[in-house]
């Protein structure tokens, strides 16, 4: 019983990193049509600067906004310059955004060197509390509980705010929004920026979650996301958010039987949804 | 003169569909653009709009030379759109169709005048706009654009797909909507075009052929059949 | 018009020509190695500029097939034996097995919208590549594993003029597969898939066709790549080469053939001299990065290819000086693709 709550909640866990990183991706993809395969990038940029800074300041607070700052300007960078470019050209914008995932990824072994690096924890959360028996470890807590936050701070702003009523209209009309006087463009820019703070926040949770961080993390969890938006429906929130648990559970219990095949199972599963439910299992649902 | 089309061409990829629209639009009237089907009425609206580019021609709002603006600036500067397919956001309710289109300026003394002229979309603020009726929509579209506080309104073609008491309803609202804002309006439904219109522009293969005033357009038999072929019953 | 095709078919003689005898001229290792890396690099970004260039399909995972093609010939000559038979049985079992993966993803992905075929593809290479890691009892993991391949093969030479015999064969059998009524449907869909669609062709089967020319030839590449290495490693697996056959094809123009190859002997080149200078400059360890912005500048600004833009500019200076010449020769250059220009001429 207690490794399966172990099991769980490391899932869970996991699962909320993929998640910022993933909604980001599907709200993007569901505004802009654009697919965003410099997504991963932005979530190792974000783990890179947060065990970096960590490191520096000792502080874990300075390191997570640090670390949501850099991806945002990042991400703000990228879409002026080159992605705002190619909207509409689907095979330019998969080309490009693959290139930029490239160059991020280079210029993260320039500054931080092609090795792994540890990412370790500040002390207050280490450790675990052990409750009659059942061990909760508490940075996986606080993993939980701060994608639990940014998933319901992000569903309020779509559901409550101008802003989300623009991001709404826009996944479904982003003509008829300029109609009404709004500049798509920098909402296109804005909510870019948005997806890649959150996937950068992601990064920098996820660092210490598995204690450390390499050059190739970009592409193994964009690959994960991609899971998850497939599994859940591209441009669903909610599919990501379902998703992305199930893609976390999915891959902490295969794991712990069979580490090797992880991957395959989650990719497996992928498949199966495709077969079924091509639009995924949130798709077109709106949200 | 509140707008003034001269001579636009407009490219669909490279199909040239507008081979030279003029427009005068006197401030206060409503001008009707008639044609038959793929006439190019909606392409001259879209392009208006800023939302094709046009490669030739002027277009004057106010005064003020709106070529080449993007979309949102020439709908900021004014002018407010209803597209063919109405442009609900079928995902947001009603009331949240509306706010969106609310701009700093417009007040909310606007929105209540909106709502009196349609008292359905008071029912049905909280309603999700996809779930209007046809009708409906196209109230919700026409309120839409006018929260915008727009002076100008370009119209594509309201009683489409509409039953015959709903195309009664708009043109009701119309001729309310007239007496405050001028009114582009393409129109197939001729019995409407000529109970709202104050002048009429008719376009036939992209090109402006024919524009006066609709009082005249309603004697001139040969005209009508010509372009629009209205039958001697349909008058 | 047709003094260019005479050029381009004198030109391209001259330079078979050449190449065939560069064995003659150098018995290099390095050199005869770097040509056959071309050849074969060559067939790879073809395979890849059939989906791209011709379908306007993307995919992040053809080192799958290239991979995959590499590890079974590999795998077949080290555990049952270096003999001819096993060469060419492998060969055609990396072939099928390339076809039958091609079909699967295709399947999987292409009726949906077209990032699909993307991810999926990018997600199953990484599959390929983890299994390839560790299956460490067969694959040797990381570390790959050398293999005997017959006598024969390992010979430089002989191995050089097989290459480039593959070469010249894939490239004439592709190129009759674009002209060919399938290919013209692919360049159509390209275009405007909705109007191809709306012409009452089967897109999703046209894209299946595509994917499986690609993903075949892409297998056959990569088992004669693992041939002339006689080693394989999960690097044949990784995005990296992917990416390099996407760059190769971009840089020479995509839907053209021979940009791919022009472009893979561009890529190679350069990786070669890089990979030289890293050794004494460190600071070269990072060329990718320098790969990675060449490739985002094509992308943005040439996407017709490097070759092209070059050529467009020479063809318009020649176009100029021969209008002057003959005024009534109304060409416009570079508005459609050389081979569909080509293609069109033949019909
Ligand atoms: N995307 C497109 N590609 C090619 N041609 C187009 C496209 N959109 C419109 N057209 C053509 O442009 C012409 C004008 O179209 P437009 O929609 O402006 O006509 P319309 O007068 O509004 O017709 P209707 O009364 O049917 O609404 C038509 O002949 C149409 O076929
Ligand atoms: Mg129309």
């Amino acid at each position: 019983m207690d490794a399966y709550i172990n099991l769980l909640t490391n899932g869970i866990a996991t699962g909320m990193a993929i998640f910022l990183l993933a909604v980001g991706l599907s709200i993007i993809f569901g505004l802009m049509s654009v697919l965003n395969f410099a997504h991963g990038a932005f979530f190792m940029w974000g783990a890179y600067v947060g065990a970096w800074i960590f490191g520096l300041t000792k502080s874990f607070t300075l390191a997570l906004t640090s670390a949501v700052l850099v991806g945002a300007i990042i991400g703000l960078v990228v879409e002026r310059s080159t992605i705002s470019r190619v909207y509409g050209n689907h095979v330019s914008q998969m080309l490009l955004t693959m290139g930029l995932m490239l160059v991020l990824g280079e210029m993260v072994k320039v500054f931080w060197g092609p090795n792994i690096l540890t990412s370790p924890l500040p002390a207050y959360l280490a450790g675990s509390w052990d409750l009659n028996g059942v061990i909760i470890i508490k940075y996986r807590l606080f993993t939980i509980i701060v994608g639990a936050a940014t998933a319901l701070a992000v569903y309020l702003i779509l559901k409550r705010t101008r802003l989300g009523i623009i991001v709404r209209a826009g996944v479904e009309n982003p003509e008829m929004v300029q109609a009404l006087g709004i500049d798509i463009r920098k909402v296109f820019s804005l909510v870019f920026a948005f997806g890649a703070a959150l996937a950068a926040l992601g990064g920098a949770i996820m660092g210490p979650l598995g204690g450390s961080i390499s050059p190739t993390m970009g592409l193994e969890n964009q690959l994960l996301a991609f899971i998850v938006v497939v599994i859940g429906g591209l441009g669903s929130f909610i599919g990501s958010l379902i998703g992305a648990i199930l893609v976390g559970i999915t891959g902490a219990l295969v794991s712990w039987f069979l580490p090797e095949a992880a991957l395959a199972v989650n990719i497996l599963l992928m498949a199966v949804v495709l077969l079924l439910r091509p639009t995924g299992l949130f798709g077109g649902s709106g949200l | 003169m509140i707008l003034e089309v001269e001579d636009l061409h407009t490219y669909i990829g490279e199909f040239h569909i507008l081979q030279g629209v003029s427009l005068k639009v006197p401030s206060g009237s409503v001008t009707v653009i008639l044609g038959r089907n793929g006439a190019g009425k909606t392409t001259t609206l879209r392009s208006i709009m800023g939302l094709i580019p046009h490669r030739k021609g002027k277009i004057t709002f106010e005064g003020r030379s709106i070529e080449r603006l993007p979309a949102h600036r020439v709908a900021q500067l004014g002018v407010g759109y209803v597209p063919e397919d109405q442009g609900i956001f079928t995902c947001l309710t009603v009331e949240e169709n509306l706010r969106l289109a609310m701009r700093n300026g417009t007040s909310g003394k606007l929105l209540e005048k909106v709502l009196d002229l349609f008292p359905d979309l008071r029912v049905a603020l909280r309603k999700k706009a996809g779930n209007l009726s046809g009708g409906q929509r196209q109230m919700l579209a026409l309120g839409r654009a006018l929260v915008t506080g727009s002076r100008l309104l370009l119209v594509d073609e309201p009683s489409k797909g509409l039953a015959p008491v709903m195309v009664e309803r708009v043109a009701g609202a119309i001729s309310q909507i007239k007496k405050e804002i001028t009114i582009v309006l393409v129109e197939q439904n001729f019995r409407l075009a000529k109970a709202v219109g104050d002048y009429y522009s008719i376009i036939d293969d992209g090109r402006t052929v024919v524009s006066g005033k609709m009082g005249e357009l309603v004697e001139n038999h040969e005209l009508l059949e010509r372009y629009l072929g209205v039958k001697q019953a349909a008058r | 018009m047709k003094m260019k095709k005479k050029l381009t078919v004198v030109l391209l003689a001259v330079l078979l020509f050449l190449v065939a005898f560069i064995p003659f001229l150098t018995d290099s290792r390095a050199t005869l190695n770097l040509m056959t890396h071309i050849f074969l690099w060559a067939i790879f970004a073809m395979s890849y500029d059939i989906l791209l260039g011709y379908t306007g399909i993307v995919s992040f995972g053809h080192a799958l097939f290239f991979g995959s093609g590499a590890y079974i010939v590999g795998l077949l000559l080290k555990y049952v034996g270096a003999s001819w038979t096993n060469t060419i049985l492998g060969i055609l079992a990396s072939l099928i097995f390339g076809l039958l993966v091609a079909l699967l993803l295709g399947s999987l992905s292409l009726r949906i919208r077209d990032a699909y075929f993307a991810m999926i593809t990018l997600a199953f290479a990484e599959l390929f590549l983890v299994a390839a890691l560790k299956l460490r009892w067969i694959t040797g993991g990381e570390d790959g594993f050398s293999f005997r391949v017959p006598e024969l093969l390992s010979n430089r030479v002989v191995f050089y003029y097989l290459s480039l015999g593959a070469l010249i064969l894939t490239t004439f059998l592709l190129y009759r597969f674009t002209c060919s009524p399938a290919g013209r449907v692919l360049q159509a869909i390209r275009e405007n898939e909705q109007r191809a669609e709306a012409l009452g062709y089967d897109v999703f089967r046209y894209k299946l066709l595509s994917t499986a020319v690609a993903g075949v030839t892409a297998s056959l590449a990569g088992s004669l790549f693992g041939l002339q290495m006689r080693f394989v490693s999960a690097s044949v697996l990784s995005l990296e080469k992917t990416i390099d056959a996407l760059l190769m094809t971009i840089i020479g123009g995509s839907g053209t053939l021979y940009g791919a190859i022009i472009g893979s002997a561009l890529v190679n080149l350069v990786q070669d001299w890089f990979t030289g200078l890293a050794r004494v400059y460190p600071l070269f360890e990072r060329w990718p990065l320098l790969f990675g912005f060449v490739y985002i500048i094509i992308v943005l600004f040439f996407p017709g290819g490097l070759v092209r833009a070059f050529s467009g500019m020479t063809e318009t200076i020649l176009f100029k000086w021969q209008a002057r010449r003959n005024p009534a020769d109304n060409y416009t250059p570079g508005k459609q693709d050389d081979a569909v220009r080509v293609c069109l001429k033949r019909r």
